[in-house]
């Protein structure tokens, strides 16, 4: 059926731009690389396939008239999730573009920022391309023509927004969500052990180490005395 | 979905040029030096070992050592760096500042800095708060708590998308590993103490209101433009010399303004002197009965500002009377009535509209009327057919044309005439007053009668 077809799509759309945007958050950093831009490169071009998919399914449905009131809110729903995933992209390829100029990588002395990060992203972009590993191609122009193909996809995208915005009359206010307010919090998303956590605990690492020591040494002793006596 | 206007529009909606932001970021790639730059250590949790932490003494010293400034103004510098969102801090995230010790920060990501182009979104903070939902299981801030249901209140439309979109991303995040997973969560965790601070906070982020023009749009880097020449263009029998060869908006709007101030600056009583005494200090109102709208005799500040322009003529009421005058004995009367007429159906209630718009095309517009008005063929055309639905800006074709023939016309033979000539002869010049404190001066401060002759007597 169309909906549920529609439905992939758009969480195959949604799961590239998120990829997408922590792998944006990665640029200019330390953990910048080649392979960050080649991997930037993938992800956005599957990000296009799939928006591209997405739309001319989408509209296909939208401009058929003979579908029922409750269907055609709920594609209209699917249109603007459409949208607002495009939207992110939009966004995030534009700052690429500009954070790529401004810190190339071909020069003499790099100048990345020093923000902690180091370790490598490939498992992000190989849950974006839904591989399990990820080959990289030995690029060598990856800050001239990469960045120039970059803009070029980026005023695609900026096309395709206005013609989406101007032919398909759907109503984005009209929208009602599905999700009531803190439905992530009954999601069952394993916490694992949430990293803030750890900073949080750092603090009051010395005094809980104080404690634990306190408790071996009374049991320690408390044994002994036992066999002592 | 946002709405994006594709149609001109005159809001205000850009937000202000930032230009420290571009200095601060040149500071920053300097820091980065490994030779030169800030000394960075690795920083110890509990499991993880993450690189590059930075002292605030460290970055203080450094700060004083490039800019050879105190040890206090580099202290300074460095709150703005925290406070700007360029630097955070590790512990005690929350407090945006700079503390000379050995308290741990680090750099922001590049995509994370504040930057004039791009704002910050409401859908990522919806998005940021739904994360950290899904990961502390509901512990929000009370700021963040009244956010996030005052986001969801006004971006339900969007609320499907954004906890899709959160869940996405949280499961992106697990992908790394460990110990850039907690650098990634403090990132952002800074970067939204930065952006969205709670209530009440003084940020580096005010900037009061949205301005009407992109900063961006526009970047002229010729340097040729900004020579300053000479330029004497002649003009009928005038040579206009302009200093400045004005080719921008903004150079034409200043040039503009500088005429306009050099022109008034003697007209206004804040910046010269209000003659004959500003009531406000001696109490003394003759000031203001001199400049009454509809006073027999002008003063001669009043009709020198007739002289400037057109429209200053007719806003003043005394003026307008002048020209009334003068455009009777021209037999040319009907131009100002029918343009008052307009003025009155513009700015009139609604009720009364359609009785006015009829009024008026019965007297000036109608073929044969009494006082039939001069406009061209194409202008009567519209106007008429305009008359079938009127509206209050139906006559404004009409009340354009005839104010551009007064303008260009009768304006200027009634600066030349003998009804002006007449006003000029008997305007007063107000006397400069003492200035006498109001608790005491006892006698009233008289004015001189109206003078005859042109000359102001000195008192």
């Amino acid at each position: 059926m169309g909906k549920e077809e529609c439905k992939t799509m758009l969480d195959a759309l949604n799961k590239v731009t998120a990829c997408y945007r922590h792998l944006v958050i990665a640029l200019g950093s330390t953990s910048d690389s080649q392979n960050l831009r080649e991997e930037l490169k993938k992800t956005r071009k599957k990000a296009q396939e799939l928006a591209v998919a997405n739309r001319t399914k989408l509209t296909s449905l939208l401009k058929d008239k003979s579908i029922s009131k409750e269907d055609r809110a709920e594609y209209e729903r699917l249109w603007v999730l459409f949208s607002s995933s495009m939207e992110l992209l939009e966004v995030d390829m534009k700052r690429s573009l500009e954070i790529g100029q401004d810190f190339p990588l071909k020069v003499p002395t790099r100048h990345l920022i020093q923000t902690g990060m180091t370790g490598s992203t490939n498992a992000v972009a190989a849950r974006a391309m839904s591989v399990q590993n990820m080959k990289y191609e030995a690029d060598s122009n990856v800050d001239t023509a990469d960045l120039s193909e970059l803009q070029t996809e980026i005023t695609q995208v900026s096309q395709m927004m206005e013609e989406m915005e101007m032919k398909v009359q759907v109503a984005p206010w009209a929208v009602v969500a599905k999700q009531e307010a803190g439905a992530e919090l009954k999601s069952n998303m394993s916490v694992g052990n949430s990293s803030v956590g750890v900073i949080s605990i750092e603090g009051g690492l010395a005094s809980i180490g104080a404690v634990v020591g306190f408790f071996v040494i009374v049991a320690v002793a408390l044994v002994l005395g036992y066999l002592v006596i | 979905m946002t709405i994006r206007n594709a149609l001109r529009d005159h809001g205000q909606r850009y937000r202000p040029r930032m230009s420290c932001l571009r200095k601060v970021e040149k500071v920053l790639l300097e820091m980065q030096d490994p030779n030169t730059g800030v000394k960075s250590q690795p920083q110890r949790l509990v499991i993880t070992t993450i690189p590059h932490a930075i002292t605030g003494e460290d970055i203080v010293a450094w700060l004083a050592d490039r800019f050879q400034i105190e040890a206090q103004e580099a202290k300074n510098f460095g709150s703005v760096l925290v406070a700007l969102g360029y630097i955070y801090p590790l512990q005690d995230h929350k407090r945006l500042v700079i503390k000379a010790d050995a308290s741990l920060y680090r750099f922001q990501t590049p995509y994370f800095w504040p930057t004039q182009q791009w704002p910050v979104e409401d859908t990522d903070y919806a998005i940021y708060l739904a994360k950290r939902n899904i990961r502390k299981k509901g512990i929000l801030e009370l700021h963040e708590q009244e956010q996030y249901n005052r986001l969801h209140k006004w971006m339900n439309h969007k609320w499907d998308f954004i906890v899709m979109q959160a869940k996405e991303q949280y499961r992106a995040a697990k992908e790394r590993k460990k110990p850039d997973r907690v650098v990634f969560d403090c990132q952002e965790r800074a970067y939204w103490v930065v952006h969205r601070p709670p209530p009440g906070t003084v940020s580096a982020m005010d900037y009061g209101l949205d301005r009407r023009t992109d900063p961006n749009a526009v970047e002229v880097t010729d340097k040729a433009l900004y020579k300053c020449k000479p330029f004497t263009i002649y003009h009928g029998r005038k040579h206009y010399f302009l200093p400045v060869r004005c080719v921008t908006d903004s150079e034409l709007f200043s040039c503009r303004l500088v005429k306009y101030c050099a022109t008034y600056s003697g007209h206004d009583p804040f910046l010269s002197k209000c003659l004959p005494s500003n009531p406000w200090l001696t109490d003394d109102t003759t000031y203001w009965s001199l400049n009454m709208p509809n006073v027999e005799i002008p003063s001669k500040m009043r009709v020198e500002r007739w002289t400037f322009s057109f429209k200053e003529l007719l806003s003043d009421p005394r003026g307008r009377d002048d020209f009334r005058l003068f455009l009777k004995k021209e037999f040319s009367g009907e131009n100002l009535a029918f343009w008052e007429g307009c003025e009155d159906l513009k700015w009139g209630t609604a009720a009364t509209m359609k009785e006015k718009a009829e009024q008026i095309y019965k007297t000036f517009l109608a073929r044969g009327a009494p006082r039939w008005i001069n406009i061209d063929g194409k202008t009567m055309e519209i106007t008429v057919k305009g008359l079938k639905h009127p509206h209050r800006y139906v006559l404004d074709a009409a009340q354009t044309h005839i104010y551009m023939l007064m303008k260009k016309d009768s304006y200027g033979r009634y600066l030349k005439s003998p009804v002006f000539k007449d006003t000029m002869k008997k305007e007063q010049a107000a006397q400069p007053q003492p200035h006498r404190h109001p608790a005491t001066g006892a006698g009233a401060e008289g004015q001189d009668g109206p003078e005859q002759g042109g000359s102001p007597s000195s008192s």
